[in-house]
């Protein structure tokens, strides 16, 4: 703990102590702790509790207060488990049994302010700290501490009950984990004291024949059993499984969820991994089985299923079907990267089974029986389940998947991309579903172009594309603008791909909504042409110099939309896009990159929107790097020029580089009052330093210059850069035609005055860290006694 | 019995960020997804575990609602949808979708100045977000889902504001945001229909507070800007991007305009076009005036408010400046102020809250000695000035909103616990229902009497028309009829109907019933004792006796057989019909008691 803090800490607990004061914001007391937890965890928290008597004092004082803030009380027990997880310090405050009048019954259980939820909340808190250490654990026994707990899982806090719920699984954890060495038996004197009277109150709980006591019991199970894999589970599985097994044996069956899921986190053993999974293909094949698949198509369960409570579930109520679908679809698509583990993922009738859902879902399927007819009037239209299987759909195109089925994929999902009742969420899935297939099935394809199934989907798809980029809906456009780029993206160089874009509308209608009324749109219109460009796709050359004269090409529009758009992220997306081409070579920029870059950062240089900035700095770094060069290597046998021609060149480059105006772009940014275009900025100057560094150009010429060598801020960046302007200003004006705010020799003199290393040090760091520290913490809450009348709690 | 349960996870005794979930007839509803920015890590988010145990959170809620785009009730939103996966709807009013982005983009940009921030979301995690959210138009009732509703109704508070009515069959719940009952320079007051909810939750962040009109805090702004210019200082504004800062705005233009002011005001980061866009798109959300005067000239396009340039803030002389971001965390403002701050001369205003670890928070709590980066100390000269322009309903306005709904049971939401506690009790003593204040974590269960609606059909109503009882809306009467349940509804039509809308057919129900009565004589003879009794006692009614030797009261058939074991007894055998049920109880009581003695 640093000096200031020591010495602010006294006048702290004070105000803490003192009933008449408040503490202004929520927030400092919960900061408060986080500050004690990273104090104690870093030095001894004993010479903590020793050199600051202030904190056992408060410990004291509190534990004495009958009329406490229960906020105060709270945060005390808080504190008190930080320090007492520490065996040392733990012991400390035992002395002065401190710790018995906190947490024993005879402590805050036995007053009024037990019933505030923050108190328990504080004590579960503390005593959870605390258990780090077998003193601790035992202390908790002694205490009564343990029964505290279990009469918290039924806490009507949510949060306490959870807590309480969680620490059991935490204590028995520890108090097993530290009995490692000694051979365990289901009999309860192998166990250990305090395990022990888990165990039983687990048991007990099991036993009650209540629901809530038995969800508390085996959510206590669940989570241990998902934690926790050392061999003692295994003996308190043995213990505990007849008392689940009665559960079973019951009718009707009690806390079925609860039970559900201790049998999920306990399935370990490949059958009980094998029952789980055909519970969960259950709705599945009921579904199948209702739409009457053709014979022969294998199904998804080998018997045959008569399990009536999963069909009544499915036929009781429009929201009870969806859930359940919903449910086990979206289970399965969790499953499925981990399909290769299960022996018998039955990959193709799970395809055919959420066709057919999407099928019932768009009023496709024809049903054969009753039970096909009642999931028909249920399913249709109902976007919940319709979002889940096309996750689900495009999830499986991970798979070995046979032709036929996938035409019928194809099928389907040119139905949902198409269909006008499609929602724009169900389109946007539909889309991501259309991509994963498409590219899946490019990778099975063993030529370079596309398989003839392929090619008969896109000519399909096109048209579809070309109808959405049109919708009044603007996600609908968005959506369809991102499937473009992303294909484009994959696709752009295969044959059949260009020709089917190509004889489509879609590059014209793409470039339409650069002037979309919605600011999304424009974005992602700008990346899809963006991108369409790069693959030649785009029909209008992106230089200055268009064919024709009344259409403008791509490179003004985007320009325009940098430098005009009032909403940021088309503007974001446009430099991007010239970062980009830049960093590709795209050939049109490739032609005049001088030009290029100029035009771009001079409009960039006064965008009012921080990534843009961040984004155009980016820009100019990709053009230094071209211009001068990767980061110096140090590799002794690289072959080097000779340091004159080098030289030569260098000094050339920077002319240009001070012609283009990129230093006055640069040097503002690193006096921007948004830290990351600063950061950035910094970044580029060092990189540059380096360079010229290598080269011996950063020797200043007088002693002027070596005085102020790296020690200036941005301060005195300002006012000469103010002062340069005023200079380029007062020139005759075929200077300031030339527009060169910057000399070489100038750009040097800043490089070598900045002190640009502790810049960036200063801007790696958050830009709230003076405010952030505990210092200021302190400072901040002695600071507010008193004035909490006059600036009475407020919000937005 | 039916229950709607609410759980805070946010805004339970606490004004931190909002989160309410609300379970209502097995609907599942998040009622705002806020965001605290007083922390850096997870916190700053509602605890979203709590939701399920283990369950998806997709298959759990039906939908999300956000009522307004303050950052405490939308922020954690694109961290929900996006990083936690909940992927089913969302709802919002237009306006709030559309601005919704922008506040979230500039918070995003502070975190991304507080390098080390993880788990935070992207731009394209804020676009995603958006496209899920279906906006919602004000009084338009939405299906969620077959059973689940909803409606947006006007607070207020911030362009856009709604509170939301959830409706589930016949209950139903009104959750009202942040909301304000009096109207300001842009927004107009909330307003309700009488639509008697059974449960009402409203915040309450100024439950104890009468709130001075807003007017005389107007005036105290106006006067202190105009002050420090007039004396040749800067007048510093930081704000958040959209919201409070047009109202000011507003003031000031007018100000500026009467007063005929030449010193400039600025707006820094290309914000006046974009708020100006907003407030014309969604014109209709505004205050009847600015409506009105819209017309000839449209309010936020401002003669005197231009956009800032970096280099201004160097420039001699007076200026005021509204720069984001609002709690001088970092970026324009905090650069502004660290320039001007040494000057006495110049003015801070901080129109609203700041949190803990922030330039804002320590210059509010008087701090004049700040530590900057580089071990520097600014030592602050400049007034700073706290002036509060937050939108709330004060106690009067709560009162009145409570008295405009009608609702069964109010639960508070969004104060402080002392506050709420005296509201609470305010509550109770004035409208005699019950008021709730869960903190955070804690559950509340009302149970509730759900009223089914029943449809009449039209041949009944004719019938009781018939009848000459004309419908009297002040004297309920009873109807009889049948009650049948069918295509998920209830309708009470005639039983002749009944029958046939159902395929049935009818049951003949009659009661029987012995009575002994010791009488030597014969059967005939009794049976005509019988008659005249009954004739003479029940005058009201047709007494008749028949050639087959019964008696016959209405329905109801008396015959007379001899004992078999006893010849001195005779049993009458009573009958009688459903529909005679009274009248045949009647009879057998009466000859259970005998017959009068025969005048010898």
């Amino acid at each position: 703990m640093d000096i200031e803090c020591s010495r602010l800490l006294p006048s702290v607990c004070a105000v803490l102590v003192d009933p008449k004061q408040f503490v202004a914001d929520d927030t400092c007391l919960e900061k408060l702790l986080d500050w004690f937890k990273t104090v104690t965890e870093a030095e001894s928290s004993l010479l903590v509790l020793q050199e600051n008597p202030c904190l056992t004092e408060l410990l004291f004082h509190v534990v004495k207060l009958q009329d406490v803030n229960s906020n105060i009380l709270s945060f005390t027990l808080r504190l008190a488990g930080i320090f007492a997880a520490h065996e040392n310090s733990f012991q400390y405050l035992q002395q002065g049994e401190v710790l018995l009048s906190l947490f024993s019954e005879a402590g805050p259980l036995s007053r009024p302010a037990w019933e505030d939820p923050s108190v328990r909340s504080g004590w579960i808190q503390g005593v959870g700290s605390m258990v780090q250490h077998e003193r601790a654990v035992q202390f908790l026994c002694d205490c009564g501490a343990i029964d505290v707990i279990f009469s918290l899982q039924g806490d009507p806090s949510l949060f306490v009950a959870s807590t309480a719920s969680q620490l059991l699984v935490h204590i028995l954890g520890f108090t097993m984990h530290s009995r490692r060495a000694v051979p365990l038996t289901t009999q309860d004197c192998d166990w250990p004291v305090c395990a022990r009277m888990i165990v039983g109150h687990i048991e007990e709980s099991l036993r009650s024949g209540t629901v809530p006591q038995i969800t508390q019991a085996l959510n206590v199970l669940t989570t241990l059993f998902g934690r926790c894999h050392e061999s003692w589970t295994e003996v308190l599985w043995m213990r505990m499984n007849p008392f689940v097994g009665s559960l079973l044996e019951k009718e009707p069956l009690l806390a079925a969820h609860s039970l559900v899921d201790l049998f999920l986190s306990m399935a370990r053993p490949q059958t009980l991994r094998t029952k789980a999974f055909n519970i969960l293909l259950q709705p599945l094949a009921c579904v199948l089985q209702a739409a009457s698949q053709p014979t022969g198509s294998p199904g998804l369960l080998d018997e045959s299923l008569n399990d009536s409570v999963i069909t009544d579930i499915l036929l009781s109520s429009k929201s009870s079907c969806a859930g359940l679908l919903c449910q086990t679809l979206a289970h399965l698509e969790e499953l499925q990267p981990m399909s290769h583990l299960l022996i018998d993922w039955p990959h193709v009738p799970l395809l055919s089974a959420v066709m057919t859902i999407l099928r019932f879902c768009s009023g496709l399927a024809t049903p054969a029986s009753s039970v096909g007819d009642r999931l028909c009037g249920i399913l249709i239209g109902c976007f919940r389940v319709q979002r889940s299987a096309l996750d689900f759909l495009g999830t499986l195109s991970q798979g070995p998947s046979p032709s036929e089925l996938i035409r019928g994929v194809v099928e389907i999902l040119l139905v949902y991309l198409k269909s006008p009742d499609s929602s724009p969420t169900v389109l946007k899935k539909a889309f991501q579903a259309t991509l994963k297939w498409l590219l899946s099935l490019s990778k099975t394809s063993t030529s370079s172009d596309l398989c003839p199934q392929t090619q008969h989907f896109l000519r399909d798809l096109f048209p579809i594309l070309q109808k959405r980029l049109c919708s009044p809906c603007w996600e609908v456009r968005d959506s369809a603008l991102e499937f473009l780029t992303q294909l484009t993206k994959h696709w752009g160089g295969r044959a059949g791909f260009r020709q089917a874009l190509l004889s489509s509308e879609v590059p014209e209608l793409a470039e339409d909504l650069l002037r979309d009324p919605e600011s999304y749109v424009r974005a992602s219109a700008v990346t899809a042409m963006g991108q369409l460009s790069s693959r030649g796709l785009c029909s209008n050359p992106i230089g200055t110099g268009s064919k024709n004269d009344e259409k403008k090409s791509l490179f003004l529009e985007l320009l325009e939309i940098l430098s005009t758009d009032s909403e940021g992220f088309p503007r974001r997306a446009v430099i991007q896009v010239f970062t980009e081409w830049l960093r590709e070579g795209h050939t049109d920029v490739s032609k005049d990159k001088e030009q290029f870059v100029t035009k771009v950062l001079q409009v960039v240089s006064c965008d009012l929107d921080w990534e843009v900035r961040v984004q155009g700095l980016e820009l100019a770094l990709v053009f230094l790097v071209q211009t001068l060069g990767q980061h110096e290597t140090e590799c002794p046998y690289a072959v080097e020029m000779s340091s004159v021609t080098q030289s030569t060149q260098l000094t050339e480059s920077l002319q240009m580089l001070c012609h283009m105006k990129l230093f006055d772009f640069i040097f503002s940014a690193l006096c921007d009052c948004d830290r990351p275009v600063a950061r950035k900025s910094c970044d580029i100057l060092l990189y540059l330093k380096a360079k010229l560094a290598h080269h011996g150009s950063l020797q200043g010429s007088g002693e002027a210059c070596t005085e102020s060598l790296g020690t200036q801020n941005t301060a005195w960046l300002e006012t000469t850069l103010r002062k340069w302007k005023a200079r380029d200003q007062g020139q005759p004006s075929e200077v300031a035609d030339r527009g060169d705010c910057q000399e070489p020799d100038d750009v040097l003199e800043v490089l070598r005055s900045v002190d640009l290393e502790g810049l960036r040090g200063t801007l790696a760091k958050s830009s709230d860290h003076i405010e952030k520290s505990p210092q200021s913490l302190l400072q901040d809450m002695l600071a507010t006694v008193g004035i909490l009348e006059e600036n009475e709690a407020d919000c937005y | 019995m039916p229950e709607i349960k609410v759980t805070p996870l946010g805004a339970g005794q606490d004004v931190g960020r909002s989160c309410i979930l609300v379970s209502i007839a097995g609907k599942n509803v998040m009622l705002d997804c806020g965001m605290h920015m007083g922390y850096n890590d997870d916190r700053r988010f509602p605890d979203f575990s709590y939701i399920t145990q283990n369950g998806r959170l997709t298959d759990f809620l039906d939908c999300v609602i956000i009522s307004h785009f303050h950052l405490d009730h939308c922020g954690a939103l694109p961290y929900f949808s996006e990083m936690v996966g909940y992927d089913g709807p969302i709802y919002m009013t237009h306006p709030t979708k559309a601005i919704c982005p922008i506040l979230l983009e500039d918070y995003r940009k502070i975190t991304v100045d507080k390098k080390g921030e993880t788990n935070f979301f992207t731009s394209q995690m804020i676009k995603d977000c958006m496209k899920k959210v279906v906006a919602v138009h004000l009084h338009q009732t939405v299906q969620v889902d077959d059973e689940l509703e909803i409606k947006a109704y006007y607070a207020g508070h911030v362009l856009g504001a709604a509170m939301f009515q959830i409706k589930v069959g016949s209950e139903s719940a009104v959750y009202t945001g942040d909301y304000n009952m009096t109207p300001d320079r842009h927004l107009g007051a909330a307003w309700i229909d009488k639509c008697r909810p059974n449960l009402l939750i409203t915040e309450s962040t100024y439950a104890t507070t009468i709130r001075d009109s807003k007017r005389c805090r107007e005036r105290d702004f106006l006067k202190k800007v105009h002050e420090t210019v007039e004396r040749g200082g800067k007048v510093l504004i930081p704000v958040f991007a959209l919201g409070r800062a047009q109202e000011l705005c507003i003031l000031l233009e007018t100000f500026w305009e009467r007063m005929n002011l030449k010193a400039p005001i600025y707006f820094s980061t290309g914000l006046t076009e974009k708020a100006n866009h907003y407030y014309k798109l969604f014109i209709t959300w505004t205050n009847q005036k600015i409506r009105k005067t819209f017309v000839q000239r449209n309010m936020f396009e401002f003669k005197h408010i231009k956009a800032f340039d970096r280099a201004f803030a160097d420039n001699p002389g007076p200026m005021v400046v509204f720069a984001t971001p609002g709690m001088l965390h970092a970026g324009q403002s905090l650069q502004i102020f660290r320039k001007w701050a040494g000057n006495e001369k110049n003015m801070v205003i901080m129109p609203g809250y700041c949190v803990q670890g922030t330039v804002g928070h320590k210059i509010l709590s008087g701090q004049r000695k700040l530590e900057m980066e580089g071990r520097q100390i600014l030592e602050v000269k400049m007034q700073v000035e706290y002036m509060s322009f937050s939108a709330h309903a004060d106690a009067k306005g709560i009162m009145q909103l409570v008295r405009q709904a009608e609702p069964d049971n109010v639960l508070l939401v969004h104060g402080e616990a002392k506050k709420m506690e005296f509201l609470k009790q305010k509550i109770e003593q004035e409208f005699h229902v019950n008021c709730y204040m869960p903190a955070n974590g804690e559950t509340v269960t009302l149970l509730t009497h759900p009223n089914i609606p029943v449809g009449i059909s039209l041949g009944l109503l004719k019938r009781e028309m018939a009848l000459g009882l004309l419908p009297d809306a002040k004297r309920p009467k009873l109807m009889h009829g049948t009650l049948i349940m069918k295509d998920n509804n209830f309708r009470l039509v005639s039983s002749e109907q009944a029958l046939k809308e159902l395929g049935l057919a009818e049951h003949q129900l009659r009661f029987t019933c012995r009575v002994h009565i010791h009488d030597t004589r014969k059967e005939q003879e009794t049976v005509l004792r019988v008659y005249s009794h009954l004739k003479s006692v029940l005058k009201a009614h047709s007494v008749q006796h028949l050639p087959d030797g019964s008696v016959m009261v209405e329905s109801i058939l008396i015959q007379a057989t001899a004992h078999s074991e006893d010849p001195g007894t005779k049993v009458l055998l009573v009958s009688w019909t459903y529909q005679d049920e009274e009248l045949g109880s009647y009879l057998t009581s009466l000859l259970k008691k005998g017959l009068p003695q025969a005048p010898s």
